[in-house]
């Protein structure tokens, strides 16, 4: 068992529609992709956020791009026309992603 | 061999800079600029612009961009597709007209699409009992008790491509979805289907044209800006170069940017891009083609050179998207900054004073918010929160202070309320009056669909 820094192995970039939130992850290799693959699971992402995100996280997998999409239902206090957050577009939450460690055998 | 054209991604947001597109203009570089002005939230400002003056409501760097870059832009033959006209684009092709002529431009056809919005038809939806139906709750517009600001359907490229058809080079649109744009200017170039589509080709063609708007839709984001997987960004930033697109009628491209411009353009850069604000791979939703990409090929062909193949395309939706703005109240922010020593305990010491403040104040505060800058201002309660005695041990911390309120005046009372606590509260408080925020107009959207027969989209030229 080991614990290998997410952003040791890959980038990602946020985005926002309305009160949802994307988090695209793109894996620096193709060994990379495939250890997010295994691990880098929807409960994990959410568990990460702490409550910011209050529904649902569904991910997506994008193999030709080795990158995983995170879906994140009711992640920003209700859009950012209406949030009273400072990072209202959920632009910073791809940075706060990439702080997570993840546990791998 | 087919026609290359040159697309490029002139402008990422209401507000952008012009001079990655007047570097492209000036090279020559691209046949046509694309310029992206709107983004959800971008509405909801117009509008308030429009309340004030019927004259205004589109994305006002238009002027700019009438006095700088498009004399530029129609001197090198290059043509223009944006949807900066907003909630106004027959004001917006006045207003660039009159700028125009007074530089001497002759031989201009602009064009605007219209029927994107309608906030003044609402009534009549709600009269004939359409359904409008929250995609996120499926609740119904028609229970909700906030004002609606603005309503505008996400519409297709068929008008724009028209318009080209019709030997337009300026198209002012209002509410075209982004991507949609692309799709407008290759349908015309190939002579491609798009409300008339009925082919698997079709869709392919379509799909394609969207992807390459959606890589375009965000100006610099794909050519180096904002990148994490370029980092630490060993390239000039300052002199970015936009996106360009280098398409060709069977469905690839190559997607680069303008010389001697900062900025880069890698797989890793469009990678970054594709990923934005895309949900399902699969099923990428636009109005006149649903995207599959989860099988595109990027392949880095040389230093500053993507290609792009691989994208496949399905039936449009039934429905169009509708986006209602709604008021629900106002925010105010304030920052406060507290230095070493005890920073931690005098910022704690201010919330207090200031929570005690508001209770005797004539103030309705619906929800506060205390972030400490520093510390969980971006990632608020996600992120651990440092012992207090390394807090108090920091050279300095910030406040910021947002409030919600029902009206405009709440905000002035709640914060002018407080600076007095520079004076009685505790040491050391500078308080930065221009970073304030006051009333800003809070706004909720409302998205849902409606049956795209009741929505005509208007095409109308003025020429200069």
């Amino acid at each position: 068992m080991a614990m290998i820094k997410l952003i040791d192995i890959a980038s990602a970039r946020s985005g926002d529609k309305n009160n949802v939130c994307n988090i695209g992850v793109m894996a620096k290799s193709v060994n990379d992709y495939d250890t997010l693959k295994k691990y880098l699971t929807p409960e994990l992402v959410k568990a990460h956020f702490k409550g910011l995100i209050k529904g649902k996280v569904e991910r997506f997998e994008w193999d030709s791009l080795e990158s995983l999409n995170f879906v994140c239902h009711e992640a920003l206090d209700g859009g950012a026309s209406r949030s009273m957050r400072m990072d209202s577009l959920g632009k910073n939450f791809s940075s706060h992603l990439l702080r997570l460690e993840i546990e791998i055998n | 061999m087919s026609k290359t054209i040159r697309i490029a991604g002139a402008q990422g947001f209401y507000g952008d800079s012009p001079l990655g597109a007047m570097q492209i203009a000036m090279q020559g570089a691209a046949d046509y600029l694309m310029h992206d002005a709107l983004a959800e939230l971008t509405l909801s400002i117009l509008q308030k612009d429009k309340i004030k003056d019927p004259t205004m409501g589109y994305a006002r760097d238009i002027e700019v961009h009438a006095r700088t870059l498009y004399p530029m832009a129609f001197a090198k033959g290059i043509k223009i597709v944006t949807n900066s006209g907003g909630l106004n684009p027959e004001s917006a092709a006045e207003k660039v007209k009159a700028i125009l002529e007074k530089q001497g431009i002759k031989g201009v056809k602009i064009a605007t699409i219209t029927g994107d919005d309608v906030l003044a038809r609402l009534p009549e939806f709600k009269e004939n009992n359409i359904e409008l139906n929250n995609l996120d709750d499926n609740s119904s517009y028609y229970d909700s008790k906030f004002p609606p600001t603005h309503a505008n359907v996400y519409i297709g490229a068929q008008k724009v491509k028209e318009a080209l058809d019709n030997g337009a080079n300026l198209i002012l649109a209002g509410r075209v979805a982004d991507p949609c744009l692309a799709l407008g200017i290759m349908a015309h170039e190939y002579n491609w289907k798009i409300d008339d589509a009925t082919s698997q080709e079709d869709w392919d063609r379509m799909a394609f044209a969207i992807t390459i708007g959606h890589i375009l839709e965000c100006g610099g984001q794909a050519s180096g800006g904002n990148a994490y997987s370029e980092w630490p960004m060993n390239y000039s930033v300052s002199d970015l170069g936009y996106p360009i697109a280098h398409v060709n009628e069977d469905c690839t491209a190559i997607l680069t940017k303008a010389d001697n411009t900062g900025g880069k353009v890698s797989r890793n850069t469009i990678r970054e891009q594709l990923v934005y604000e895309i949900h399902d791979p699969t099923n990428y939703i636009t109005p006149d083609v649903v995207v599959d990409l989860s099988n595109i090929i990027l392949k880095d062909e040389s230093e500053n050179r993507v290609s792009i193949s691989g994208i496949k395309g399905k039936p449009r939706p039934e429905k169009l998207k509708l986006c209602i703005g709604q008021h629900e109240g106002f925010v105010t922010e304030q920052f406060f900054f507290f230095s070493y020593p005890f920073a931690y305990d005098k910022l704690q010491m201010f919330i207090k004073a200031t929570k005690e403040t508001w209770a005797k104040l004539p103030v309705q505060i619906l929800e506060s918010r205390f972030n400490i800058i520093g510390v969980n201002g971006l990632h608020e309660d996600a992120v651990e929160i440092p012992d207090v005695a390394e807090l108090n041990q920091r050279s300095e911390l910030g406040l910021r202070i947002a409030i919600k309120h029902k009206d405009d005046r709440t905000g002035k009372t709640a914060i002018a309320g407080i600076v007095c606590l520079g004076l009685n509260g505790p040491p050391g408080v500078i308080s930065v009056p221009g970073w304030g925020n006051m009333n800003r107009a809070m706004l909720s959207l409302f998205p849902c669909l409606i049956p795209r027969e009741l929505i005509e989209p208007e095409l109308k030229y003025i020429e200069v």
